[in-house]
This record gives C-alpha cells, structure tokens and sequence, in this order.
C-alpha cells in the first residue's frame, strides 16, 4: 500500500501565516509607515517626517499619562501574578475534589462581560457603595471613604479582577508538569515549606510566571476604557490618547506615533524582564523529563 | 473585550439615549436666532416654490444607516418600513467623530445611505466633503417644521446658495442638572459650580468640544470664533470646573449614573433628559435649568453622505421623520425636542415639559445653536486645540 504524501511543514501552517500576515502585520505597517507621514484631517499625506515622534515626547500630558500607564499595568501584572499564584498553587496540589468546580467557575468568570466586571467595582467602591456602607454600618467610619474611586487604585483593583482568571490558568498550566514527587523529594531532602517554595516551585514556575506578568502587563498599561470609568481624574492613562488622536482629533499620523511609541514601551519592558531571567538563570531551568 | 465591547455598551439604546446629549453637545455657534425665526422666506425653499408641489421619492430596498443607536427610530419608522419593504442595516457608533472616521477611512461608497450630524459639524464635514445635496422636491413634510428649523439661520442645514445638506429632527438644549436629594436650591449660576461646597460633587461630560462650547458662551465668547488669547479664559474657566470633578464621565448616561449613585451632585453641562433618564432609574429629584448666563442648545439632522446607492429610500426616511406623529414618537424614545410644530400636541405631559415650545424663540435666544470651533484657524481656537487642551485639563485637574 503507498503511503500518504506528506505534507510539509510549510504548507501546514501557511493558512496561518497568511491570515498572520494580512490582519496583523500588514495593518501594523501601514500604521507604521502613518506614523512618518504627515498628519491631515482624518487623513495622511507627504512628507516623510519624524515630527509626530518628537510631538509624543516633548508632550507633557503623554509623560504624565505615560507615567500613570506604567505604574498602573505593573501594579495589576505584579498582584494579578502575586494573587494568582497560591491559587494555582492550590488547585494543582490541594483542591482535590473542588479542583473541576473551581477551574469551572474561573472559565465562567470569563463569561462576565468586562463592563459588568468594571460596573461592579463602581457598586463596590462608590460612596454609597458596599464597602462604605459596610464599613458604616459595623461603625468604623462616620463619612464614606471618598479615596476608594475615581483613582489609579480602582483602575489597579478592577484590572487585577479582570485578568486574574487569565493568570490563574496560565499558572495552573505552568504546574501541571511539576508533579507531587519533586516537591517530595524536596521535602526528604530537607528542605522546609518556604525553601521548597523558593528552590523548586518559584524557578520552575518563572517562565510562565513572566509570561503572565507581560500579558497582563501590556494590556492593563494599553486599556482606555477602565480609566475613563474608574480613573477619575487621576487615573487617565496613555491608551486614552491614542484613541482621542484616532477618532477625535483625526490626526492618525500622530496617533500612529503614539501607538508606535507605546510599543516600543513594551518591547522595552520585555527586553528588559528578559534579561532579568537570564542574569538569574531562571530561562534555563526546565522539568526533567 | 476592549472597543468593541465598549462600543457596543456605548450605544445600547438607553446608554445611548442617556450619552446622546454628550456628543451631540459638542456644538458650535451660531449667529442671532431671533432674527431667523418667522423669516418665512427662509423657510421654503425656492426650489419648492419653482417647481410645483414636492413628493416623496419610493422607498425601497436595504438602507445602511450609520449614525447613534436609537436615532435609526426603528419603532416610529416600523409602519413606513413595513409599507415600503425597507430593511435597515445599521452601524451605530460610540462616539460622534466616529461617523466622518469611518466614512474617511472608508472612502467614498463607504456603504451608507443615511447618517445623522449635529449642527456644530457641518462647516467641518463640508471641509471633508461628507454631506450631498438633499433634493427638497422630495422632501414635501419640511414645511412641518418650526419656523426656526426650517430657516436657514447658521447655514446648519441650509447652505447660503439654499442647498440643503440636512434635515433637523431632534434637539434639545443643555443646562444646570441638580439632584435635589443633595443640592436643595438651583444655582442660578454656572460660575457657581465653583463653590468650595461643590468640590468633588460636580459631574461633567468628557466633551471636550460641549464643554469648550459652554465656557464660551459662560465667558460671552462666539466658540467658533473665539480668540486664541479670549480661548486661555475658557479654558481656564475649564480648569476650574474640571478640577471641581472626581473624574470627567465618558458619556452623560455615566454622569448620571454617578450622579444616582451619589457620587455626584450636579452637573456641568447637564440636560433635561437626565431628569427622565434617572427617573428611569428609580431616582426621581433630578431638576436642570438653565442659569442667567443661558447654555446652548443642539440639533441633529439626518443627511446623505457621499456615495450613497439607496438616496431615494433615504430621502423618503427623512421625509417620514417629519410627519408630526412619527417626530414626536421619536422624541419620546430619544427623550428630546421635536422640530416638528405639530408634534407637540402628540407628545406626553413629561416629554413637552423637557423644553417650553411657547417660548421657543426665547429658548433658543439665551441658549443658541453654535457652530465648532474652526478647523484651521490662525486667529480663533480650532477643534483641535480644543481636543488636545481638552486632555491637558483632564489630566491636570487631578493634581489640581
């Protein structure tokens, strides 16, 4: 009997590669090529120029809500990460029973609209929210607490909510390989719970661990509709920028730069997180196989 | 998640009625009212004079409809629709820039037969060629509309030449919005809102080009013809205001939202439909004014854009918007103003209560129709200084 052609490679993932190349890296050209055009209402044209970059940085308001950004998508990558991991922690080696209930329902949190979950902190966090009114009710404050809304702290807040399932799965799946018996071997080793934590778990987890960190990171720094619900008058952030330069102001070649810079923010960070693996070592430890 | 999410909470039908006023705020100025108002000349044009008795063309077929959720008017248009066989594909959008964005980026023949403008953009989507000419021959129901919207004061409608590029239907006009569970008497000032007692209590709508319209005319400024010197005064007055703000709100359904919630007492830039929109809530000790220095007032129109295939069912559309019975429906569901004389006898007791039409002229005298700041300008303050001042002041007022 003849065997099947095979097929390549190549040709396996072609279909790929191509939607890859026309919805992605096409549009993110284009937008490049913008970024050195010269910006027209609601349009491009000529000259070739590097005007928008320098108009990006030498605008305050763009360092300013550059700044908040920063500080806002590493506050919710470094506590998604943080929250996340003993929860993984738990569903790999201690849920038991519970585990398919609670994997369930971190899947179906993912059915709550982003609105809804953004709307809810404004219920929670708001003067008349539950927490003021709790907190009034049990007497512990006389005044609602006006410094619980409208801040880069509610952003943080609802943004950890909001990607924390994403997290949770990531490191779940970053432990699945890590059976029981290492941390066994650990143990008849001598090693106590937090040198077990420290010596096993953490570098084996690191990987995925940073991969969360940058996921959450780049996307919680990049949104512009948490900050305009929650942020106040404290909490905007660059995100916002881009769209008002795309749809307000019609001024896509600076939009573009905006965006532009904004990328190369976050290659940037992840060069950076890179490095910081490699100096520990940590991208060279992987499980036995 | 992300934009399309948002825009589609943006333009869900009460979200979107209660954000309207936001975007459709964002007016411009325009010249004495008064003198247009009863000028029966303007009101007919002279091609309806010339030639004979006007009509409306069939309807029929798909219209593509690019404008608010809401403004499509489905329920007040489901006769018309029904009798002619229309079916409607509507884009709606979240946000008021969004229609000439879309119809740029989209070019010529972007697909859409109908959009809708409010008054303030119509020297900018004639700089960007957006609006075609409206045959009025086909157009028979403008003789509906109140003197003041069928004249041509602004040219917001009706160019100088008397080519028509829109059809007013809805309007409304902004003032003091108070909760008065909170705020026990109305502040007879807009500069009141600057009261240390207000610190942190006052909701204002992220409109940059509204807000920079209403300083204006606060600081008796013409806002589409403000100078760059007069325009450090309004923003300034902006400063003020948004440093009084928790947070500037993405859309008037959020300010009232926050407003219910309590966690804001007033409103700059507020409107009467708020009143309506937290009654809807279950909250009913919303009241808004208009103070002694007067506001501005905003009108959309449905028009045709460049590249329109089904013109004829779109004209029918807007002649139907005009019957006094579809007008005032329609009014109802987008809790606004009609501009049609005769719908106001159809209208219930709290939707012709919003605005007094027996003082119609009066109304729109201390709150005028205004044209947007200019696009190019070396002498006034331009859309987009307004827009980028606009985020200065957003992100300042927190440190404020």
């Amino acid at each position: 009997m003849k065997a099947p052609p095979r097929v390549g490679p190549l040709v396996l993932t072609a279909p790929a590669v191509a939607g890859l190349l026309v919805f992605f890296i096409a549009p993110l050209l284009a937008f490049a090529v913008y970024s050195f055009l010269t910006g027209s209402l609601y349009d491009v044209k000529a000259p070739l120029t590097v005007e928008n970059y320098k108009e990006v940085f030498e605008t305050d308001i763009n360092r300013t809500l550059g700044r908040n950004s920063l500080v806002v998508g590493l506050l919710a990558a470094l506590f998604s990460v943080l929250i996340a991991l003993p929860m993984a922690y738990w569903l790999r080696y201690s849920a038991g029973r519970w585990r398919g209930l609670v994997l369930f329902l971190i899947v179906a949190s993912f059915l709550a609209s982003y609105l809804v979950r953004i709307f809810a902190w404004r219920t929670m966090l708001g003067r008349n929210g539950a927490i003021n009114r709790g907190l009034e009710s049990i007497g512990l404050i006389d005044e609602p607490l006006d410094f619980l809304l409208y801040n880069r702290f509610a952003v943080t807040v609802a943004l950890v909510h909001i990607f924390l399932p994403y997290v949770v799965l990531v490191l779940y799946a970053g432990l699945a390989p890590l059976q029981p018996s290492y941390l066994e071997t650990a143990q008849d080793l001598g090693a106590g719970r937090v040198q077990r934590w420290r010596r096993v778990v953490l570098p084996l987890v690191a990987a995925p661990a940073v991969s969360a960190f940058l996921f959450v990171f780049v996307l919680s720094a990049a949104d512009y509709v948490t900050p305009q619900l929650l942020g106040g008058t404290s909490g905007g952030m660059l995100g916002v920028q881009v769209q008002v330069a795309f749809i307000g102001t019609g001024d896509f070649a600076y939009g573009a730069a905006l965006a532009f810079a904004m990328l190369a923010g976050f290659v940037v960070c992840y060069a950076l997180i890179a490095l910081g693996l490699r100096l520990t070592k940590l991208d060279k430890v992987r499980f036995a196989t | 998640m992300g934009y399309e999410e948002w825009a589609r909470w943006q333009t869900s039908r009460r979200r979107f009625l209660q954000r309207a006023g936001l975007v459709t705020l964002t007016v411009g100025a325009g010249p004495t009212l008064l003198a247009a108002c009863g000028d029966d000349d303007d009101g007919e044009s002279a091609s309806t004079a010339t030639q004979g008795p006007a009509k409306a063309p069939a309807a029929s077929g798909r219209v593509d409809f690019l404008s608010w959720e809401g403004y499509d008017i489905p329920d007040p248009l489901k006769s018309w629709k029904s009798e002619n066989g229309v079916t409607v594909k509507a884009t709606y959008i979240g946000n008021h820039d969004e229609i000439q964005t879309k119809l740029k980026a989209g070019g010529a023949g972007a697909g859409y037969d109908i959009i809708t403008y409010y008054q303030g953009y119509k020297p900018l989507y004639q700089e960007l060629d957006i609006l075609e000419p409206l045959d009025e021959q086909k157009l028979p129901n403008l003789k509906n509309l109140f003197p003041y919207f069928a004249s041509k004061e602004g040219s917001f409608w009706i160019d100088p030449d008397g080519t028509r590029t829109g059809v007013p239907w809805t309007w409304g006009s902004i003032g003091i919005t108070i909760d008065t569970r909170r705020v026990k008497s109305m502040p007879s000032s807009w500069l009141d809102l600057l009261e240390p007692q207000f610190k942190g209590r006052v909701a204002m709508p992220d409109d940059p080009v509204g807000s920079f319209t209403l300083a204006a005319h606060v600081e008796g400024f013409d806002p589409s013809k403000t100078t760059k010197a007069d325009g450090e005064k309004v923003f300034d007055l902006l400063s003020r205001m948004a440093a009084q703000t928790t947070g500037v709100s993405p859309s008037f359904g959020d300010a009232t939202t926050k407003m219910t919630a309590g966690d804001a007492d007033i409103c700059w830039q507020g409107w009467a439909a708020m009143n309506q929109f937290a009654a809807d809530a279950g909250v009913d000790s919303f009241e808004t004014e208009v103070p002694k220095e007067g506001s501005f007032s905003f009108c959309d129109a449905y028009a045709l854009p460049a590249g329109a295939d089904n013109v004829d069912s779109a004209l029918s559309w807007m002649n139907e918007s005009l019957v006094p019975k579809v007008n005032a429906e329609a009014a109802v569901v987008l809790v606004g103003g009609v501009t049609v004389e005769a719908a106001v006898a159809d209208l219930p007791k709290n939707i012709a209560g919003l605005y007094r039409y027996d003082e119609l002229d009066s109304l729109l005298e201390r709150s005028p129709f205004y044209n947007n700041p200019p696009v190019e300008s070396d002498e006034f303050v331009t859309f987009e200084e307004v827009q980028k001042r606009w985020q200065e002041i957003k992100a300042e007022a927190g440190s404020a």
